[in-house]
């Protein structure tokens, strides 16, 4: 065993949790610096195990107690209250659909074409002269359409 | 909810322990105070040392143990039980802590804790499990010891600190620590190594330099 693989092990071993720790323990045996270091860790693990709690204040409940008092009271679930605001919902939203169409007929660009019916064929047409359909066409395709640009 | 009570041997006292605090939950979350009052009992001793340790500040620790304490009460309608109520209040405590932590990096750096003697400067009160009653030197020595150890804590990192309290003194276990902190049990593990390694080495430093006779005794 390594010095590196002593280190990956050490908490484990103290903790109890290294399955086979004869290798471990022959490592430490042969390895002086190792073994200070173990020595040191064992202090530590020792050290954090024992220490001490603390008392907590005797006046805290109290003190829990007055700060409650004094806190707003626990929000509970108020059903008349839950109850109203459903109702509201549906008013709301078509309140704000109204306010969106009346902004969308003041706001909107004036589209004439979409009024006549005619303008909007022509328009429409006119996009698909405009539009370019294919890449390149081949010659059959214009003898057999009869199209031209 | 802790280590040693879910080992095999202790499975009976945990599982009355959480059916226990679940009653205890339920009662105080239809506001029953005197279920509350239990509660706090039940937790206020390992909160209040584990927010001290972390802010190392007894006044701080006495606000921020009540605040906690306080916004559990306040919290406990959305406490659905899926975590320990343990779990749950180290949570809070430990947010509470960070947000301390990270108000007070803003202010001017407070003195810091000292391990054997509160504000007043008067000695703190230890709870010393019974078993442990050893000779006047070696008592003294695990003294020494121990203020090294704390002072080591007080300077690790808030993530680093947080980990090491919660397993190796409030003994949760990985999983716990996990769900406290939000972190993948990788994570745990590897931040519990780096903060035992700094403590490891304030005590490597005190051993060094401590003579024979110490380390030997400190040894065994």
């Amino acid at each position: 065993m390594r010095c590196k693989r002593f280190e990956r092990q050490m908490w484990a071993y103290l903790e109890g949790q290294l399955a086979d720790a004869q290798a471990f323990e022959a490592h430490v045996g042969a390895c002086s610096r190792c073994q200070r270091q173990l020595a040191a860790a064992q202090a530590t693990y020792r050290a954090l195990h024992a220490l001490p709690r603390h008392r907590a204040p005797t006046t805290l409940s109290a003190q829990v107690r007055r700060r409650l008092a004094e806190a707003p009271a626990r929000p509970r679930l108020d059903w008349a209250r839950v109850g109203r605001r459903v109702a509201l919902a549906p008013v709301l939203g078509l309140l704000i659909a109204l306010a969106w169409w009346g902004w969308q007929t003041t706001h909107a660009p004036v589209n004439t074409a979409a009024e006549d019916p005619t303008e909007a064929l022509v328009e429409l047409h006119e996009q698909l002269e405009v539009a370019d359909w294919s890449p390149s066409p081949t010659p059959s395709y214009f003898i057999s359409t009869g199209y031209t640009r | 909810m802790f280590r040693e009570t879910v080992s095999l041997s202790g499975s009976s006292v945990a599982v009355d322990t959480l059916s226990v605090e679940a009653r205890l939950v339920e009662r105080a979350k239809a506001q029953d105070e005197a279920a509350f009052e239990q509660i706090m009992n039940l937790y206020a001793e390992r909160l209040y040392t584990y927010i001290l340790r972390m802010v190392g500040n007894a006044t701080d620790a006495e606000d921020l143990v009540q605040e906690t304490f306080l916004r559990a009460y306040q919290g406990l309608p959305c406490f659905d039980g899926r975590a320990s109520l343990g779990t749950w209040l180290y949570r809070i405590a430990t947010n509470l802590c960070i947000d301390h932590q990270r108000r007070r990096a803003r202010r001017v750096p407070t003195v810091s804790y000292s391990a054997h003697n509160d504000e007043d400067g008067e000695p703190a009160e230890w709870d010393f499990p019974d078993h442990q009653t050893p000779n006047p030197l070696q008592a003294a020595l695990n003294r020494e010891l121990e203020a090294v150890v704390e002072e080591a804590i007080g300077t690790l990192s808030p993530k680093l600190k947080t980990v090491l309290l919660l397993y190796d003194v409030e003994e949760l276990s990985y999983e716990e620590i996990g769900r406290v902190l939000g972190i993948p049990i990788g994570t745990v593990k590897s931040r519990l190594n780096h903060a035992r390694a700094q403590i490891q080495k304030a005590v490597a430093a005190y051993l060094a330099d401590a003579p024979a006779a110490v380390q030997a005794r400190v040894a065994k």
